[in-house]
């Protein structure tokens, strides 16, 4: 990769929040690489081949935390499997950025392979954000789409940009391209409100 | 495009679908085996991965066995990867499992993150009697009712993402997690 790697500096982390955050990220990773395989999208492939460097990170983090745990050979013993989930989730990472390389090294997917695919991947959208949608110029926090319809919104593409796994105070704006993914019934409802032909937002 | 063809290409992404499906399914019980120490979740999952391996032999020889233009490989190869991929997450969702299932004594700093969880698994048989059977789960509403969220169905030795539109039949192992509250109220319902 091109850019230049940097020292990652120990600091005092959870092990529990580190898995946790792992198994998130590496969920994320592979809903973003399948998505960028599926529509066909290299830029997006390009996002997840650097959220690689996340993980890596995380992966550290992790075994720092074990080494200084660990002051004699039971530690290590009782340790050891800390160290094998930090490599197996580095492994995830790497298998999301297989994914990716299939459409960043222009092998593709077949036209009719996407149409079906996108017919039987319910979990996974991509939209637009029409200029009359209810979603546009609220916040991620305000739409609360995960409690209203199980919807998590994983990418905006804005202005030639992705912005990946957006916060909570994330304004959403017309014109906005929305990666989202979440039950097949709420993917429907948050399509339709995207493309304005829903108005309104139930509780 | 001749409908055969298409067929066939249907045929192909529905056999990769249950791929990926199982491959995703297997990283969320592996990662919850590991948080919520259950020896069981993990020993499913090492018996997912076996069934992933078949899955992936099977499509991959559908693929090639599919006969197609040498204009058409190349989108097909793309497919490939992703089963590929596929099979490498699974594979990684059991090494995490392993961990599990070597049962050493975790070191107190992966006990804290494990009893910080709170949570238990719970399988949970449906009887007959339930009112569970013939609904799909987002008739059931079993998180709202009992604070359980599904991790995954058993049926006939066969493991389900819960998906909200699959029925629940008769018979089928409910795998969930939660508070230790909600078991009793899951059991409950599942088997009254």
């Amino acid at each position: 990769m091109s850019h230049p790697l940097e020292k990652i500096e120990y600091k005092p982390i959870s092990v529990r929040k580190l898995l946790v955050e792992m198994k998130n990220l590496s969920e994320l990773m592979i809903d973003l690489a399948y998505s960028a395989a599926l529509f066909n999208d290299k830029e997006l492939a390009e996002e997840v081949l650097e959220l690689e460097n996340r993980v890596d990170v995380l992966a550290y983090l992790l075994n720092m935390e074990i080494m200084i745990a660990a002051r004699d050979s039971k530690d290590a013993e009782a340790l050891v499997g800390v160290s094998v989930v930090a490599s197996a989730t580095d492994k995830i990472s790497d298998a999301a950025a297989d994914i990716a390389a299939v459409v960043t090294q222009k092998i593709g997917i077949h036209p009719i392979v996407s149409e079906i695919f996108r017919k039987v991947e319910e979990r996974l959208t991509r939209v637009k954000v029409y200029e009359d949608s209810v979603l546009a110029a609220k916040t991620i926090d305000e739409l609360d789409l995960a409690a209203r319809m199980g919807v998590d919104i994983i990418a905006i593409r804005r202005n030639k940009e992705w912005i990946i796994d957006p916060e909570e105070k994330e304004q959403i704006k017309p014109g906005d391209i929305l990666i989202a993914r979440g039950a097949p019934e709420g993917i429907k409802e948050f399509k339709e409100l995207a493309e304005a032909k829903l108005k309104k937002l139930e509780d | 495009m001749h409908r055969e063809n298409r067929k066939k290409f249907e045929e192909i992404v529905e056999s990769f679908v249950e791929l990926k499906d199982t491959s995703e399914l297997m990283i969320d019980l592996a990662y919850s085996s590991l948080l919520l120490d259950s020896k069981e979740l993990a020993d499913d999952v090492e018996k997912l991965e076996e069934h992933v391996d078949q899955l992936h032999t099977d499509f991959e020889l559908l693929v090639l066995s599919s006969k197609f233009k040498p204009e058409e490989a190349k989108g097909l190869l793309g497919l490939i990867r992703l089963g590929v991929a596929a099979e490498k997450i699974a594979d990684a969702a059991a090494e995490i499992a392993e961990v599990v299932l070597r049962g050493v004594e975790p070191h107190p700093v992966l006990k804290l993150a494990i009893e910080e969880a709170e949570e238990t698994v719970t399988y949970t048989r449906v009887t007959e009697n339930s009112p569970l059977v013939n609904k799909t789960l987002r008739e059931a509403r079993i998180p709202e009712e009992t604070g359980m969220w599904v991790l995954a169905i058993r049926r006939a030795g066969k493991y389900i993402r819960p998906k909200p539109g699959i029925k629940i039949e008769n018979g089928d192992v409910l795998i969930a997690s939660g508070y230790a509250e909600g078991e009793e109220d899951l059991k409950k319902l599942a088997s009254p």
